[in-house]
């Protein structure tokens, strides 16, 4: 039961060749680039997207901050990108392996943290301790604030990993809920099958919002480093 | 659970990196964005020129009084 569950996380290969490597470049061919002043509608709501996601994300920051905004734009658009495809169905999505969202997660945070830590060096240490603690209760304080500082970039791979596969988790067992029963009882698959409709549209939402939340707490870190 | 196989980790993490750090950033860098074509104002009958009067009257015509 375990086996069947899971199977569909494993890393993909055709003919025993790692299929992982396509599946992730993919997204990237989706995106639309040209030198045209006029595009045609599918390129122009792209650009629009990118240029509204990069005025929400990237006003508060200053311009230390600022000279992230690509970075923090290829990582919006590339989650996002990547959660929807893996709506369809049969299709593979990357954003499930801990591997990767570990990788994107470790580094980034690991650079706002160095950029704090040179740049601002005081500012960034005195994070570590709230303001108005009673003296005794310091030391114990500042334990606690560098084990929650150390435990973000581990809670930003696993919420990623965790929501999406989750996600797709219950989308698998629905469905398959469906199928027997609609040999049996087919009313219950009519009501199920309004389930999966719900579903689907918060996997939509899910989608979006993980890669979002994504962006956004990296931004976080970094608006509080730089 | 298959996320756990660390077999595999190497070839995903292998390729995200170049797809997120090179191929997503270029191809971002790469959009134009273009301002919408600003219209220009034209009211001919406004002059900021604040140097010699003299080279103003005698340069713009329609700006003295019709006679």
């Amino acid at each position: 039961m375990n086996e069947n569950l899971f199977t569909s996380f494993s890393a993909p290969t055709i003919l025993n060749q790692p299929a992982t490597i396509p599946i992730i470049l993919f997204p990237t061919l989706l995106i639309l680039t040209s030198k045209h002043p006029t595009n045609n509608r599918l390129a122009t709501i792209q650009q629009n997207l990118t240029q509204f996601t990069l005025k929400q994300m990237m006003t508060t920051h200053n311009a230390k901050g600022q000279t992230w905004s690509l970075m923090l734009m290829s990582l919006i658009t590339f989650i996002a990108m990547t959660n929807l495809l893996g709506l369809l169905p049969y299709s593979f999505t990357p954003t499930t392996q801990l591997s990767m969202n570990l990788a994107m997660a470790i580094p980034l945070w690991a650079g706002t943290v160095v950029l704090g830590l040179r740049f601002k060096t005081k500012n960034s240490l005195a994070h570590l301790l709230p303001q108005g603690t009673p003296t005794p209760l310091i030391p114990m304080l500042v334990v606690i604030e560098t084990i929650s500082l150390l435990i973000q970039p581990m809670a930003l791979a696993v919420r990623l990993t965790a929501n999406i596969t989750a996600g797709h988790l219950l989308m698998h067992l629905i469905g398959s809920a469906m199928l027997t029963l609609s040999t049996t009882n087919f009313s219950m698959t009519l009501l199920t099958s309004m389930l999966l409709a719900l579903l689907t549209i918060l996997e939509i939402a899910v989608a979006l919002i993980q890669a979002y939340v994504f962006t956004l707490l990296i931004s976080l870190y970094l608006y509080n480093n730089t | 659970m298959p996320q756990l196989d660390t077999s595999t980790w190497f070839t995903t993490i292998m390729t995200m990196l170049p797809t997120l750090y090179l191929i997503m950033q270029l191809k971002l860098l790469n959009t134009n964005h273009y301002q919408p074509p600003l219209t220009k104002n034209s009211n001919l009958q406004s002059h900021n020129t604040h140097w010699q009067p003299k080279w103003t009257k005698t340069c713009l015509p329609l700006s003295q009084p019709q006679q």
